[in-house]
């Protein structure tokens, strides 16, 4: 079986033009194809935790972003007094262009505990003891209030209202049943004099 | 005129025109260490009075007088079995990676391989241990700052985007036992005279992990490999750095075949050191078994 998937992978080299004579010394030059591809300066909507179909991809630009660290709090000794690993992310939110309007909206309104005088979104994160993971970790906190922001408020569609409007009319029914059955029963209780 | 005296004298101007004191440089004095001889002589010879010690009837080792020995009251587990048969990898934290690239013992210029983090010292491996190579640890990713070719055993993720970030490339590659034997010692093995050997491929536990993209293994999907080099870049936060435009590309794209454990060298070649000379095979079976 690994040998079928070696036997892939040379495969695929050829097909991205690189021969693959292990006689002779050949670079595998594989990466060329690939690294000509534009890099994106963006960061992905965070789909990790919502599954809910949303399509519309918010890229989080990291160079609009201002990122600063600072040295954390807690125990830890030598090494929390020395090392910056609190990260600090902080954006305007009026002026990021790269969100729609009603979303920015939206997390102005929701967030305001988050957002300062000036007007900027505050984002902080000391969760580990590396200030990698913890740029990381204020990137998805941003993405899950972007996430949140554009909640769109679920629209029922012709099919709910129709199966709706079937469910109301068949209770409506059965009420009206039960209430014929109740007065059959009241009028054979009562007595008729005529 | 009395000039002052220089403190220090002699001795002063000695030390600073001799090499660097290194512990390589230094040695007591003669007579001031006195040798330890062995036993020699006495009424019992050494072994003491009566008993088990003096007849030599000492139990065996772990005995503890009849009191359960504690490698027996300690109950078995199931998390424990095969624990000496599992794969082991030494761990190389980026810390260390960047201490000996500063200090120049491992050359960035050049792809980073096992050998060279074996010749500098960086690591020891001990395949008869059942190590199978080294993992990339990411302690000291935030003061990592080298853009290097390295290929590894294991890579953890935060170690990954590390070294993508500073425009580097990383792998991960599979090698057996005998491989790895060789590719730690090449001097002995080359002075055996022996063909080297083609690379064995992994076992179908570890199959899965070197064909992930995400583990930047060497069987992955290199157009894979790019997208999760992407989606890297945007979980941690930074600007993925074009490699193709680096004037160091041609080193970074280096990447050894499948089979091949030296860089410049095919299996099937026998290198002798003596006469300075590689030797290629010309018989058509032995072509074929080496290049499949």
């Amino acid at each position: 079986m690994a040998a079928h998937i070696a036997r892939r992978c040379y495969l695929l080299c050829r097909s991205a033009g690189v021969n693959l004579v292990p006689q002779q010394v050949k670079l595998r030059n594989v990466l060329i194809r690939d690294i000509n591809n534009t890099t994106q300066l963006s960061v992905g909507y965070g789909s990790r935790g919502t599954d809910t179909t949303q399509d519309t991809q918010v890229h989080i630009p990291v160079d609009r972003l201002t990122v600063s660290y600072s040295r954390s709090s807690g125990p830890g000794g030598q090494h929390v007094n020395k090392v910056s690993t609190k990260a600090e992310v902080r954006f305007h939110v009026q002026t990021a262009d790269w969100l729609p309007e009603d979303v920015r909206q939206n997390i102005f309104e929701k967030n305001k505990n988050r957002i300062n005088k000036a007007g900027e979104l505050l984002v902080t994160s000391e969760l580990s003891r590396s200030q990698q993971r913890n740029l990381s970790d204020c990137i998805q906190k941003i993405s899950a209030i972007i996430a949140e922001a554009s909640e769109k408020p679920h629209e029922p569609t012709a099919e709910d209202v129709a199966l709706r409007a079937a469910r109301l009319e068949k209770g409506n029914k059965e009420r009206l049943k039960q209430k014929k059955i109740h007065s059959a029963t009241k009028k054979s209780r009562r007595v008729d004099f005529d | 005129m009395s000039f002052p005296k220089k403190p220090g004298g002699k001795a002063l101007d000695v030390l600073q025109n001799l090499p660097r004191i290194t512990l390589a440089n230094l040695r007591p004095e003669p007579g001031a260490r006195k040798t330890l001889h062995k036993q020699h002589g006495g009424n019992r010879s050494g072994r003491g009075h009566k008993g088990e010690r003096q007849r030599g009837n000492r139990p065996r080792l772990g005995f503890e007088g009849g009191q359960t020995p504690f490698y027996l009251a300690i109950p078995k587990y199931g998390y424990n079995e095969g624990h000496s048969r599992r794969p082991q990898y030494q761990p190389l934290s980026l810390k260390r990676l960047q201490y000996l690239i500063d200090l120049g013992r491992v050359d960035p210029t050049q792809p980073i391989d096992l050998t060279q983090l074996v010749n500098a010292r960086g690591v020891t491996i001990q395949p008869l241990k059942r190590d199978y190579g080294v993992q990339l640890v990411d302690e000291g990713a935030d003061i990592f700052a080298s853009k290097i070719n390295i290929e590894v055993q294991r890579a953890s993720e935060g170690a990954v985007a590390a070294i993508e970030r500073n425009g580097g490339v990383i792998t991960t590659g599979f090698y057996d036992p005998i491989s790895l034997g060789i590719l730690i010692k090449p001097v002995p093995f080359f002075l055996r005279g022996q063909p080297i050997p083609k690379r064995m491929l992994p076992g179908e536990d570890m199959v899965p992990y070197y064909t992930d993209a995400e583990n930047r293994g060497y069987l992955a999907d290199p157009e894979k490999i790019q997208q999760a080099r992407l989606a890297l870049a945007k979980k941690y936060g930074y600007i993925l750095p074009d490699i193709s435009k680096d004037e160091l590309y041609h080193m970074l794209a280096m990447r050894k075949d499948v089979r091949q454990i030296f860089f410049g060298l095919a299996p099937g070649w026998v290198v002798s050191m003596p006469e300075k000379k590689i030797l290629k095979t010309t018989d058509e079976k032995l072509l074929k078994y080496y290049s499949s």
